[in-house]
């Protein structure tokens, strides 16, 4: 208490305690509004940033992926499905031991321990373990216990029909996206509205609130429908294999199409890919290439070469041509048939495949009426399949009287399959030309039609007497004495051409000795169902497409009659037919091989410029992509570049001939 | 000011804006660790209301101490001086002994008693200002002497921090150090011990942190929290988010979403996160104004005191609250590494708040500006300050 007194007498340094303790008091304010001034800072000038962040980890937009819409064949056999699978996926963060968790679950899942440990020590709160899971792992998952762990259903695709039109149909990436095909384009329609939804979420991964109910209608991708038929799609893909296999072949494609409506009832490529699992076959492999890629068809084309000589009245089903005795000199170069002939009817000259003959009927109808005619059967001409990268085909005119002569049996321009089975559609349709499609209605889930294809006749190319007459002439191809007898039925009549056409050769810039051998026969003649077209790319054993393509065709034909409950044709006397209507003079054949049947003759010696306006492809197969880039450009076209390393792919192929400034398509991998 | 009750109620000798100050602080503290707590509270203890309300029973005990001190005075503090500061060293040797002392995130600083657990520590605070207040005015000049006014205070400070960091508790040995220096300073203590003291206390911090991974860990990640904001950096990087994501005008009061786990003791000592997430700078701005109120009537009523052991005592009480305020929430916004020490009036814990709100009392006691509890007079003092 005596101290408490003293301290209360008055201080002589009063004044100076009341100056420091102002002091002192201004200090403290100053650090008060230090604090008020750092929060100015965060919460008006960094609020934005600092939001942001923090929303990344509290709102979880939960993707709900739409079902996938399932793509049918023509008569509703599922072609591509989807189902829900499992995904696992965990917060490594919520792991107490990201080592010894990644070591557990590898061993469960049986995936590499150090691969998994270190995609979960480079992921913060997110890293997927597995993605579409068995059940099995997911039950061995989950009986491991480990936090943080999570489950999400994620919609698989399954095609189960396995490799049955998987050209077609095409394939979807891991993360459900169309990578190919149908998939490809119809991405949008297919994959419907993904609904996200925003949930809030604990630092524990907890799902708190999940915002908004679910229209279960907006989660499904509509459906398509596709005019394929999946029993001739089989039989395509069966008799196209053992055709590629036969003749050890590297690829093969095979169409058959309706005449009457442009319904394309089977589009088959060989090799086969299985779409269930992607990542065994290369992007290239899954290319539908029938419907895609341009190719120099060669002598099937001759048919329309006549077709429209005999509609522009160059020509009669009469008028004789001198075939040279097999030589005729062009310019500077010669055009060769395999047998030498005399003077021929234009239905012997398609029977024999006179190279010589066609030229002259080109030359007859002149150049003008010449590239009218092709164009008048949809060549060069898109056919609007809705597949991207379509090839259109190139018909440069014919300038140089030469390119006139190998254009005539088809030769110097390129077409898609489809194009060539749709031309010959229009001939077995009484020459309308029906425009090919390939879906026949994409339906959304409501029943909304968002996309419907009917039989659409694209124009006249031929008159209704020009198309028979032509047709007629075809059944003498399969005839004693035609190209194809190996594609004669015995209970329908045929008609049909064979083609046995040069492939370009990139490096000596003419043609090489690679072979496209095909037959494209229309069946029945008299009343045609469908037409099939059967490609065969370098055939080793025997390059004639008569000898290659035909046996192929004729199972299909034969399966496809029977599919569509055709009756057979009454009068299987193709001979007859075309002695009534071949009234040339035996002594017009008089080079005839008579023992055999006359072989596809082969434009040898035609060293081929291309036309200008058109370019050859290189072939930049295992370039480095600047050097690939470098001779594109230095070819006046226009390179696109996909990945980066050497080239393990390109579209068009090399010595595809396409017009200047036409895009290529440059597939990079960098190599091992 | 708002009451409107005759001269006679007792309330009115007492300052009524820092009453109001005060009491404003209690009550936005409670609402915002019920705010705060209320998820955490739902997952621990399956009552999201938990923490509220063991909090609103330690403001009811704050409010009896409040009481009690205003009607004892602060006059009658001086006889409590070493009593005090004895109990509070006894508490904090009880506190190092395992199995009286009760661990928590890796410090045992809790007395655990039934029902709830004492922490020594806020205790000693308040002792240790009270003691210095009572030693400084009694030595009056001689302050300035070495000896006298500097070696023991600073010998005791030793033992009170020494006490605290084998807890360990930075924070407060760091609040007890710094108490000493203000009070030093108010007193008259020569600048140059002070700045020796200083230079001395370097060292000693350095090597406090350094032999502590934990405490250099936290000097890491205030350096820079995004580098380590996934191990030590986690804390101040996610309080940073909560803050900024407030804005201007908050998320509103419960809608925080930080509190969700996010950021750890969301109710204690960084309960000033989920404030600024949730009231933004409005509520931030109204939190700084509150606590520079308490100040600036706190310093004052200590001004007005008259003797010098009110105006150590009160500017003590004042710095010991907008210091540990001004720290807390430099360590929520990052600017200072993390301590441990609470939002005063605010943050969730008991013998924190019984013991701010006693102290409360102390300088409403102050502000009554009298002789003893019982004399209204502002005449008094008005004298003596003229006589001075």
């Amino acid at each position: 208490m005596r101290d408490f007194k003293a301290a209360r007498a008055p201080e002589p340094n009063a004044k100076w305690l009341k100056l420091r303790v102002r002091l002192l008091f201004g200090l403290f304010l100053m650090l008060l509004g230090v604090a008020f001034g750092r929060a100015v800072q965060l919460q008006v000038f960094e609020q934005e940033k600092l939001r942001g962040m923090a929303q990344d980890q509290y709102v979880r937009h939960i993707e709900i992926p739409a079902r996938r819409g399932d793509i049918f064949d023509r008569r509703g056999t599922p072609l591509a499905q989807s189902v829900e699978v499992d995904s696992i996926w965990v917060d490594p963060s919520m792991l107490p031991d990201v080592k010894a968790a990644s070591r557990a679950l590898a061993k469960a899942l049986k995936l590499d321990p150090d691969e998994l440990g270190a995609r979960l020590a480079r992921a913060r709160r997110f890293a997927w373990v597995k993605r579409q899971a068995k059940p099995a792992e997911v039950a061995a998952v989950k009986a491991l216990a480990l936090p943080g762990m999570g489950f999400s259903k994620e919609p698989k695709r399954f095609y189960p029909q396995r490799e049955l039109g998987a050209h077609v149909v095409g394939t979807v990436g891991m993360d459900g996206r169309g990578l190919e095909g149908l998939e490809l384009a119809f991405q949008d329609e297919l994959s419907g509205q993904n609904s996200s939804t925003s949930g809030f979420r604990d630092a524990k991964g907890r799902k708190l609130l999940v915002q908004g109910a679910l229209d279960p209608l907006q989660r499904q991708g509509a459906a398509v429908t596709l005019t394929l038929d999946r029993h001739l799609q089989y039989v395509a893909e069966k008799a196209l294999s053992r055709a590629v296999e036969d003749a050890k072949a590297v690829a093969g494609m095979a169409v058959v199409l309706d005449p009457r409506t442009g319904e394309l009832l089977a589009v088959a490529n060989h090799p086969r890919f299985n779409p269930n699992t992607p990542e065994s076959s290369s992007r290239s492999g899954m290319r539908n290439r029938a419907a895609l890629d341009t190719f120099e068809p060669g002598s099937t084309l001759k048919a329309f070469v006549v077709a429209a000589a005999m509609e522009e009245k160059a020509i009669t089903a009469d008028s004789l041509f001198f075939c040279e005795n097999g030589a005729w000199r062009v310019g500077r170069h010669t055009i060769n048939d395999t047998h030498s002939y005399g003077w021929l009817t234009p239905q012997v000259i398609l029977q024999k495949s006179s190279n010589i003959c066609m030229a002259k009927i080109a030359q007859a109808m002149g150049r003008e009426k010449f590239v009218k005619g092709y164009q008048a059967f949809g060549f060069a001409e898109r056919t609007g399949l809705s597949l991207p990268g379509e090839g259109r085909g190139v018909l440069p005119f014919p300038k140089a009287e030469v390119s006139l002569a190998t254009q005539s049996f088809g030769q110097g321009m390129t077409a898609t399959a489809v194009q060539i089975a749709a031309a010959y559609g229009a001939l077995a349709n009484d020459g309308v030309l029906m425009r090919p499609y390939l879906v026949s209605k994409v339906v959304d889930p409501d029943g909304v039609v968002l996309l419907e294809n009917r039989p659409t006749e694209l124009r006249r190319a031929v008159s209704a007497k020009v198309a028979r007459q032509v047709v007629g002439m075809l059944e003498s191809v399969v005839a004693k004495g035609g190209t194809a007898l190996k594609a004669a039925m015995e209970d329908y009549r045929v008609a049909g051409k064979t083609g046995t056409a040069q492939k370009a050769d990139p490096v000596a810039r003419g043609y090489s000795d690679k072979r496209i051998a095909s037959f494209v026969g229309v069946v029945p003649a008299e009343s045609p169902r469908a037409v099939i077209l059967v490609v065969v790319d370098e055939p080793k054993t025997d390059v004639y497409g008569g000898t290659v393509a035909a046996p192929a065709f004729k199972e299909i034909a034969t399966a496809a009659m029977a599919h569509l409950a055709v009756p057979p044709s009454r009068t299987v006397a193709p001979e007859v037919a075309v002695a009534a209507e071949s009234p040339a003079p035996a002594a017009a054949k008089p080079g005839a091989n008579a023992s055999g049947a006359a072989r596809t003759a082969l434009a040898d010696a035609v060293t081929e410029t291309p036309e200008p306006g058109t370019v050859r492809v290189p072939d930049l197969q295992g370039e480095v992509g600047r050097e690939a880039v470098v001779k594109l450009l230095a070819a006046a076209l226009e390179p696109q570049v996909l990945g980066s390393g050497r080239v393990v792919s390109q579209t068009p192929a090399a010595g595809s001939l396409v017009e200047k400034g036409a895009r290529v398509t440059l597939e990079l991998a960098a190599r091992q | 000011m708002k009451n409107p009750s005759p001269p006679s109620s007792s309330l009115v000798r007492f300052d009524p804006v820092l009453l109001c100050a005060v009491l404003g602080l209690v009550s936005f503290g409670l609402v915002m660790v019920y705010s705060a707590s209320a998820v955490l509270a739902q997952d621990k203890q399956g009552d999201s209301l938990y923490f509220l309300k063991r909090q609103l029973v330690a403001a009811g005990l704050g409010l009896g101490a409040m009481a009690v001190a205003m009607k004892v005075g602060w006059r009658r503090l001086a006889r409590w001086a070493y009593p005090l500061l004895l109990a509070a060293i006894v508490l904090l040797v009880l506190v190092n002994i395992p199995g009286i002392g009760s661990t928590a995130g890796g410090a045992r600083r809790w007395i655990r008693l039934p029902g709830f657990g004492l922490q020594p520590a806020e205790v000693a605070k308040f002792a240790w200002v009270v003691y210095l207040s009572y030693s400084l005015a009694k030595k009056r000049e001689k302050v300035a002497k070495f000896s006298v006014g500097f070696v023991p205070h600073l010998a005791l400070c030793g033992i009170l921090v020494l006490l605290c960091m084998m807890q360990p508790d930075f924070g407060s040995s760091v609040l007890l150090v710094f108490m000493l220096f203000v009070l030093l300073f108010a007193a008259g203590a020569k600048l140059s011990y002070l700045v020796g003291m200083v230079l001395l206390a370097l060292p000693m911090a350095y090597v406090a942190i350094a032999s502590s991974p934990y405490r250099m860990k936290r000097i890491l990640a205030f350096m820079d929290p995004w580098a380590h904001r996934h191990d030590v950096g986690y804390q101040v990087a996610e309080s940073l988010m909560s803050i900024g994501s407030g804005g201007v005008v908050g998320l509103g009061l419960g809608d925080g979403r930080q509190k969700l786990f996010f950021l750890p003791e969301a109710h204690t000592d960084f309960i000033f996160s989920i404030i600024a997430e949730e009231t933004g700078l409005i509520g931030v701005g109204l939190l700084v104004v509150l606590y520079g109120v308490v100040l600036w009537r706190g310093v004052r009523a200590s001004l007005a005191a008259g003797e010098t052991f009110g105006t150590y005592l009160g500017l003590g009480i004042s710095s010991i609250i907008a210091f540990q305020a001004a720290v807390n929430m430099c360590v929520a916004m990052g600017l200072l590494p993390t301590k441990g020490l609470t939002l005063p009036f605010v943050s969730y814990g008991g013998s924190s708040l019984v013991v701010l709100m006693g102290a409360a009392g102390v300088l409403l006691s102050l502000s009554a500006n009298t002789q003893g509890a019982a004399r209204p007079s502002r005449v008094g003092t008005d004298m003596r300050e003229v006589a001075a």
